[in-house]
Parts: C-alpha cells; structure tokens; sequence
C-alpha cells in the first residue's frame, strides 16, 4: 500500500456518492468538449485560409455578380500570382431538400488557388477533356454515396435555360480531397463555360474571385489595386483576405462565442457547487480518522496534499469519462453534420485544454476542505462522537 | 540510575471557557524513566488523558517545559512535532481508531508510509508486528469484520510497527471484557519486559493499572504517588 | 397517516438549514439547469415569433417556381402584368389590384452590438407595399417620394445598426440615399429591413424590367386557391403562389429548428448533472438524519411517510431552483433584441420571448430533476430501521 491507495480508498469510501459526482462532473466536461470541438470547427474556416488568398466581391454584397470580364482584368495586376472565379449554383439533386453545395469555376485555376486540394479519383486531364465533367468533394460524394464516374443532374434553384429547364448533367470525373481534415470537401464544381453558355439570363458575370499573392506582406496593397481598377463602375469590388472574409460571415450568425461561453460556465458553475459542498461535507465526516493520522505522525502539508489529491483524482476521473464520451459522441454525428461543420472531431488541443480544466478544477473543489483537513485540531477531534 | 526519556517541568494546562478559566493542572514536575511501565489513575476530569496528550505532543501546555530525551518538545511546529511523533511515539486509543477503509495490515503499515523503507521492507515489519500480536491470521479482515479485542490488537501492532521510543495509551482495555481485557495487558507488558518500550497507560481500572510497574494517582491536577507491585 | 406524513415532512423541511451548504447547492444548479433551457427556447421562439407574425393569411406571394426564396427568383414585366389580372385581387378605391412587385438586394450595415457588418435587405417595393404589411406605421417622418433616392427603415434596424437615423446619408455601394422616415410593421420581419421605390433599385443595380417577387392582397384567405389555380393553366407564368404565412413558415424553420436542436440536449445534459447532485444532496440528507428517523420508527411511525417527506424535501428543493431559474431568466433574458442571419442571408431582428409554456417547461424539468433526485434516497429512508435499544 501506499499514499496513491490511501487516495483511491477515501475517494471511494462511499461508493455511491462518488458514483453521483463522478456522474455529475462527466456532464460538465461532456458539454465542455463537445461544444468546444463544434465552436473550433465553426472557425475552422478561418483557421484554414491561406495566408496569401484574396477574395474579391461585389462591394455591395457577396450575393450580387460582377462582369466576367474582371476575371482577365485581375490576372493582370502586379502580385496576383493566380487566379479564379466561382459563381454560386445553388444546386439540389432531384429534390430541393437534397441542397448540394455547388459553384461553377474555371477548373484549371480554382486547383491553382486552393493547391490543398488534391485529386483522388481522376485528373486534370480527364476533367478538362469534356465539357460537363464535374469535380466533386470527398465528403459530398460520400454523402450520396455517388460514385466516380457516375451522371448526376444536378438541378438549380437559381439559374435557367432558355428552355425553361433547371437541370445541367454532369458527370463525377475528379474526385478531390484535402490532406487537412479541416478543409472541407462537401462541395462541387461545375466547369463555368457548360453553365455559362447555356444560361437564360444572367451570362457572362461570376460571383467572386479567389486569388493567391504568393507573400501576405503584399496582401493590403494588391488588394487596394483591385478594388482601385474598379472604383466607379456599375460593380465596384472589395478585397479582402480569405481569413476576414470568413471571420465576417460568423459574426452574421452572432455573438456564437458568448453562448458557448455562458452556457459551459453555466454547467461548470453547477458542478463546482455541487462537487465543492460534497468535498467539504466529506471530509467535516472524516475529521476523526484525519486527527488520528496526524497522531501517527501524518503532518499537516501531507494531509493538505491527499486531500487535495483526491479531489483531483475525483475530477480526472469524471472529467477523462466525460472527454471519452465526447469523443465518441462527436465520431458518430460528424458524418451527419459535414455539410455545416466541416472537420468537426476530438482535437489534441480540445484534450489538453479540458485536462487542465479537470486539475484546476479538482484543485478549486478540494481546497476548502484540504484546509480543514489540514487545520484539524487532534484534541477536539479525537474527542468528537 | 535509569536513563530519563520525559521530563516534564512546571507544566500547566488552562482552558478558558467564555469568562471561566479551568486549570487542569499546574506546575506539573514529573520523570518517565526509560523502559517505565506507568499507569496513571485518577477521576473523570483529573487531566489524566490531558498529560497524555502532553506527552505525545498532540495537545500544547499554557506553561512550563516537556523535554523528550533532553530537549524540548513543547516549542516544536506542528510539523515538527508530526515526524517527532512519527519517529519516537506510538498511540492506543479506547475505541482502537483504526481506518475503516483499510485492512488490519494496510492499517498496521499506515504509519510505515512515513517512513523510506521499501514496500518489501514495509510488508515484512507489518508481519512482524502482526506476529507480536498474534493476529497475523486476520491481517485481511478489515476492521468492521473483527472484534473489539482484535481491533485493539491491530491497533497495538500499527502503534509499534516504526519501532516507537514510547506507547501512550488511552484507556486501552475501557471497551473490552475482561478476559480480552488481560490479554492485551499481557501483550503491552510483554513489550515492556521484552522489548523495552516505555509504556505511559491512562486507566480508570485498578485491576489494569496491575500490569504496569508504577501507578501515578493524578486528582484535580496534582499527584498523589503509590507504588504497585510488579505484575 | 396523514398525520404522520405531514409530521415527518415538517422535520425534513425544517432540517435543511443544517445542510445549507448542499441544499443551495441543489437549488442553485436547478436553477441554472432550467435558465440554460429557458435561454434557448427564449431564442426559439423569439426568432420563430418574429418569423411567424410576419406572415399573413390573405397576403399572396409569387416567386419563380422552384426558387424558393426571394433572391433566387425572377419575373418579368408581363408576368407582372398577368398576375395583376388574376382573380382574388383585392382593389383598392380607385379600382386598381392592391399589389407590390418587390426586388430586394442586400447591403451590409455596421452592427451596433459589435462593429462589424452584417447584411441587410435593402428592398425595392411598389407604391401599394405599405398597405400589404399588417400593422404598417410610419412612427417618424414619411414615405419615400417614387423614383427618388429616399429610403424608409424599419425600427428593428434602428435598433441593431449604426448609421440609419432619421435624415441621414446613407451611403450603399457607389450610391447616396436619405433616411426619410421610419417605421414599424409590430416586430415582424419586415422591422429588419430598408426599403426604397423599386424603379430606383432597378435602375441602381442593373436589374431594369426584372423584379424578384410580387405580393398581393387577396380578397379573403379562400380566394389563394383560385389564384393558383389561374396561374398554373396560364402557361405564360411558370410561379409559386404561396400565402405569405406559408412563405415565412418555411423559412424560419431552419434556424429555430437549429437553436432547439442545440437547446433540448444541452439543458437535458447539464439535468443529468444537477441531477446527479440532487440524488447526493438527499442521501446525505437521510444518512444525517437516519438516527431522527429510526426514533420515529420505533415510537410507531412507518417508513412511508419517511418516504414522502424526503421526496418533499427534494421536490421543494428542486421548485425553488426553478423558479429561481425561470424568474432570472425571464427578467434577464425576456424583450432582449437579437439579431441572426435568417433564411435570406439576411440579418433577422428578434426579441427573446420567454413565453408562458416555456416557463412551465422549465419548472416542469426542474421538478423531474427533483423527483428523479429524491427517489432512490426517499426509498432508504423508508427502509431505515427501527431504532434497537442500545447494549
């Protein structure tokens, strides 16, 4: 025996008490992890903008188009060292609640600007040979469980042919994937020309353009020379890193960081009153059997320590189950939820932040009572019933 | 002439309860003599488990000295006075106070995690000290599962396992029939023949106070001394 | 027995300032427990409110089949045209259809609350707009002149954007406009949005001749189905007639559907938790007063008031937290504007609505907790045993 099973055997001398809190503190850490894995895959947008990538909208707004012409323009500015366009499809697959995230790009350049995107099914080669080949996601095609190779008609909510119809067939010729698992994959590509030529209305504009300078000191004053060669023109632009643009479009949804924080402090505050009162509770029930190990010659720092030991062995232990189950939670929904939350999983970071939350807290439950502990007075203890 | 272990000089104990202020003793002056068998006898309230606590440090004066082997141990600190103890002394209390969480062994090698000896080590004092007291068979049991006697047994061996100087003992036999009663009698006398421990036992029972070699008569804080014969 | 019960509660009650510290503790986390889940469905159905109200029975929406939304659709003059001879329309004195063809573009507006931009509708609307929206008040200043670059906000832009006050400049996109009044449609969705003439929009934004959607007043609710009737054996219009109830409906669902999807599990969770505390709380509730119970038994009382009163305890402990969490969350949260984006990528304006059958949700959760809570313990009570005559 020694001190670590004199730790385990007061942590659970009373079974089912330490079941409850053991119960209550995997609660909070449950929450804790998995609305942190949900908060960090919200910003993983942001985390995974290049550097060195511009978008150019609409100055008005990211919904209006632009002349398709901008797109040559671009290409001649000092410092863009690549660029493409991308224009929303808005697409479903047959039915509109099948929404299939979908743009319409130049496929030769998009690959340029995103090089993190990696053909795995396919090549260049073979996409560019035909018109309405398309380039979808890893995730998307598992999704509907397509298959390489396969005709899909994908429909649009938006666009029109001249004969009325919403539907442009294409076929999966590229498969891509990204090594980060950040980067999501849930979307596709159709080539631009196949959905430009046969448009209703609308021809000839795109909806934003996506560039790469090479080196983010330059970013600020290629951008001003963009914006600068269409100041004054029926669609002015704005330029911005990928990273702003991302972080603009999460603050539409809100103060998202204030809910979280409330609602984990919120939980976090109910168990630390919970745990807390219990500790101290427990250990005013032990106040005999602490006078006589300061009898046998126990000092007051060694009985401080154990105290406190327990109650953050009390806390690891609640909060590595909690962890655990989040882990597990979050495997079985992140399929479910690539569409919204891309990369959503159980990060090193998450990990080592709620461990360290588990140590404070176990410190900040156990200190009151490791107090007592330690200031028992043996006399009047002993004395006690 | 015996080795003195306790000197104890113009010792005083005073509580102030609210406006009263009781002495339990004072200007207590007495000698324990190494390898002494002392039984100290008095009515409730005479200070007799008081000095006790004087003596094992667990309890301070309001005056005067306690010296241990010649030096003070009244003005040590509280963790001073934990690894004193720890060291030099040994407890045993009326109702045993053993850890209802832990076997009768772990609870003998409880005071042996104090110490730096190995778990090996550890393991073959607790035997030892279980062999002593000839409980060695129950050393699984836990305390709810043995009796009184036993318990008090368990208790004596966890209170010798660090080879102490000194047993203080607090009404050890107050909870048991007699015949339980005589035979951990017999055990303490036979680590003071045998082993030479410095027994100071606080009885109310005269047949108790039998066993030791000198009884001390303690009656509102002062002695009144009687020789008793050796067992 | 009766006796007996309310003998035994009375202890129990008047024993739980001793165990003060888990007590509050139990009270405490119920009642943050219950304003967790009152906080969301707060949010729900303020969102869900401000949707749902926007929409009314005898208004007719036309959007391009198919489109869904206003900003993915597109009609044409004669569409337009056609539809105003379509039956149902109700006529204004002058014998002309009350209806408004509407274009909408989205701008972005600094938000007061944190700025930084978010969209907003800036929404072209014909002369008859104001009469299609019920409960339409100009609260200040006027109506925009037609054809001018005038522009009239609804107070919930006011509210959550900097930049819109009465008489100021407003600059959008390369264009100048003038804030000429403001007004107010009673907190539906339209109180989120800018409108100006929609000739001017269409000049502005390159859209001439096209507009997105077109809103009409029917002569009564029943009148919906022979429109759409009309429309769909006219093969020039190829339109989704829905009523403007309906429209909004389908809309709103998404987000709210979100916050619930998040609230439910997360005020469930966090009960477990409390919960777990609660159960805690009571057994160390019997076990300190198991001496007092078995006293009881052996002057003749039966384990099952010992049952009830700790059941009351915990229950009790249990409705306090909650009304504590119901009443902070209401005095805190309740009339609290918001704004998130909504179906249009557009910034919806709402108040959190802690509403009636919420509250009871909450307490109703609280008391599950505080049922679940002393259940088990209650049961130890019962079976503690009579007290034995000491040896």
């Amino acid at each position: 025996m020694n001190d670590a099973t004199l730790i385990r055997k007061s942590l659970f001398r009373n079974k089912t008490r330490a079941i409850l809190l053991v119960l209550s503190i995997m609660t909070a850490f449950l929450i804790f992890s998995v609305l942190g894995a949900f908060s960090r895959a919200l910003n993983s947008g942001v985390e995974t903008a290049a550097a060195d990538r511009l978008v150019t909208l609409n100055a008005i707004n990211f919904t209006l188009t632009m002349p398709y012409a901008y797109w040559g323009r671009v290409d001649q500015v000092e410092g863009v060292q690549a660029v493409t366009h991308a224009s929303w499809f808005g697409g479903y697959y047959q039915e509109p609640r099948n929404f299939v995230q979908s743009f319409a790009v130049d496929m030769e350049s998009y690959f340029q600007v995103y090089p993190e995107l990696v053909p795995i099914e396919g090549d260049m080669e073979t996409l560019l040979a035909r018109n309405d080949c398309a380039a979808i996601g890893q995730d998307l095609l598992q999704q509907y469980e397509w298959t390489p190779g396969q005709r899909i008609p994908l429909t649009s909510n938006i666009w029109s042919k001249p004969d009325g119809s919403r539907v442009w067939d294409v076929e999966l010729c590229l498969v891509f994937d990204a090594e980060d698992q950040d980067v999501p994959t849930n979307y596709m590509m159709l080539q631009y020309d196949y959905y430009n030529e046969s448009l209703a209305f609308n021809r000839d504009q795109i909806g934003w353009m996506i560039l790469t300078t090479g080196d983010p000191a330059i970013n600020d004053q290629v951008g001003r020379d963009i914006d600068a060669l269409f100041t004054n023109s029926p669609a002015e632009t704005e330029t911005s890193t990928e990273a702003a643009f991302g972080q603009a479009f999460l603050e539409q949804l809100g103060n998202i960081g204030l809910i979280l924080t409330l609602v984990i402090g919120a939980a976090f505050a109910t168990i630390l009153m919970i745990v807390g009162t219990t500790m101290v509770m427990a250990i005013n029930e032990r106040t005999k059997e602490v006078a006589v190990m300061k009898t046998l010659g126990f000092s007051p720092p060694r009985i401080f320590t154990h105290v406190l030991s327990e109650s953050v062995l009390l806390s690891l232990l609640g909060g590595l189950i909690g962890l655990g189950l989040a882990a597990l939670l979050l495997v079985g929904v992140s399929g479910a939820l690539a569409g919204q939350f891309p990369g959503l999983r159980m990060t090193p970071t998450i990990i080592g932040q709620a461990v360290a939350l588990m140590i404070l807290f176990g410190l900040v439950t156990g200190l009151l009572p490791a107090i007592n502990a330690m200031r028992t007075n043996i006399v009047t203890a002993l004395g006690k019933d | 002439m015996a080795e003195a272990l306790y000197q104890l000089n113009n010792l005083s104990k005073r509580y102030t309860r609210g406006k009263e202020s009781i002495t339990i003793f004072s200007d207590l002056t007495m000698t324990i003599d190494k390898g002494d068998f002392i039984a100290i006898m008095g009515p409730s309230g005479s200070g007799k488990t008081t000095l006790l606590n004087q003596l094992g440090g667990i309890d301070s004066s309001s005056s005067g000295e306690v010296l241990f082997e010649g030096s003070r141990i009244d003005n040590l600190s509280q963790s001073r006075l934990a690894k004193w103890r720890a060291a030099n002394v040994g407890f045993i209390f009326q109702f045993y106070n053993l850890m209802p969480t832990l076997t009768a062994a772990q609870n003998v090698e409880l005071p042996l995690l104090l110490t730096n000896l190995s778990g090996k080590e550890r393991k073959r004092r607790v035997a030892t000290a279980l062999g002593i007291v000839k409980i060695a068979d129950r050393s699984g049991h836990r305390p709810r599962q043995l009796s009184g006697g036993q318990q008090q047994r368990v208790a004596i061996a966890r209170a010798i396992v660090a080879d102490p100087k000194v047993l203080l003992c607090d009404e050890p036999t107050g909870d048991l029939d007699r015949t339980t009663a005589d035979e951990v009698l017999q055990t303490l006398q036979l680590l003071n023949n045998e082993l030479g421990k410095t027994i100071v036992m606080v009885t109310h029972d005269p047949s108790a106070a039998k066993y030791a070699r000198r009884e001390l008569h303690l009656d509102k804080g002062r002695f009144l001394e009687a020789e008793a014969e050796l067992a | 027995m009766l006796k007996q019960i309310g003998a035994v509660t009375m202890i129990n009650l008047r024993s739980i300032p001793q165990r003060w510290g888990m007590s509050l503790a139990t009270v405490l986390s119920v009642a943050l427990v219950v304003g967790v889940l009152l906080g969301f469905l707060a949010m729900a159905n303020g969102f869900r409110a401000t949707v749902d109200g926007s929409g009314a029975d005898d208004v007719a929406v036309f959007l391009r089949a198919g489109s869904q939304a206003e900003l993915n659709s597109g009609l044409g003059r004669d569409s337009v045209r056609l539809i105003e001879a379509g039956p149902g329309i109700a006529a204004d004195a002058a014998g002309d259809p009350v209806l408004s063809a509407e274009l909408y573009v989205i701008v972005d507006g600094i938000k007061r609350s944190s700025g930084t931009e978010a969209n907003l509708p800036l929404r072209g609307v014909g002369p008859d707009a104001s009469a299609l929206r019920e409960g339409f008040t100009m609260i200040e200043g006027r109506m925009f002149a037609p054809g001018s670059s005038e522009l009239v906000v609804g107070e919930g832009v006011i509210r959550q954007f900097e930049g819109f006050d009465m008489g100021q400049t407003v600059r959008l996109g390369s264009n100048e406009w003038r804030v000429v009044g403001v007004f107010s449609t009673g907190g539906s969705v339209f109180d989120s949005e800018i409108w100006a003439d929609v000739g001017t929009i269409q000049n502005l934004y390159q859209r001439t001749g096209t507009v997105q959607s077109v809103r009409a007043r029917l002569t009564s609710p029943e009148a919906l189905a022979g429109l759409q009737a009309y429309v769909a054996d006219e093969p020039r219009l190829d339109l989704d007639v829905t009523s403007e109830r309906e429209f909004f409906a389908s809309s709103a669902g998404g987000t709210s559907d979100i916050i619930m999807f998040l609230g439910w599990p997360l005020a469930v969770i966090m009960a477990i938790g409390a919960l777990a505390g609660a159960w805690n709380a009571m057994y160390a509730s019997v076990d300190a007063r198991t001496r007092e119970i078995a006293t009881l038994r052996a002057i003749g009382f039966s384990g099952f008031p010992a049952f009830v009163g700790t059941m009351v305890e915990s229950l009790m402990l249990a409705a306090i937290g909650g009304l504590l969490g119901a009443g902070a969350t209401y005095l805190i949260f309740d009339g609290v504007s918001a704004s998130t984006l909504g179906g249009g990528f557009t910034q919806i304006v709402f108040s959190f609505a802690v509403t009636p059958t919420a509250l009871v949700s909450g307490v109703v959760l609280a008391l599950i907790v505080g049922a679940a809570g002393g259940f088990f313990p209650a049961i130890r009570a019962a079976r503690v045993p009579i007290l034995k005559a000491q040896g």
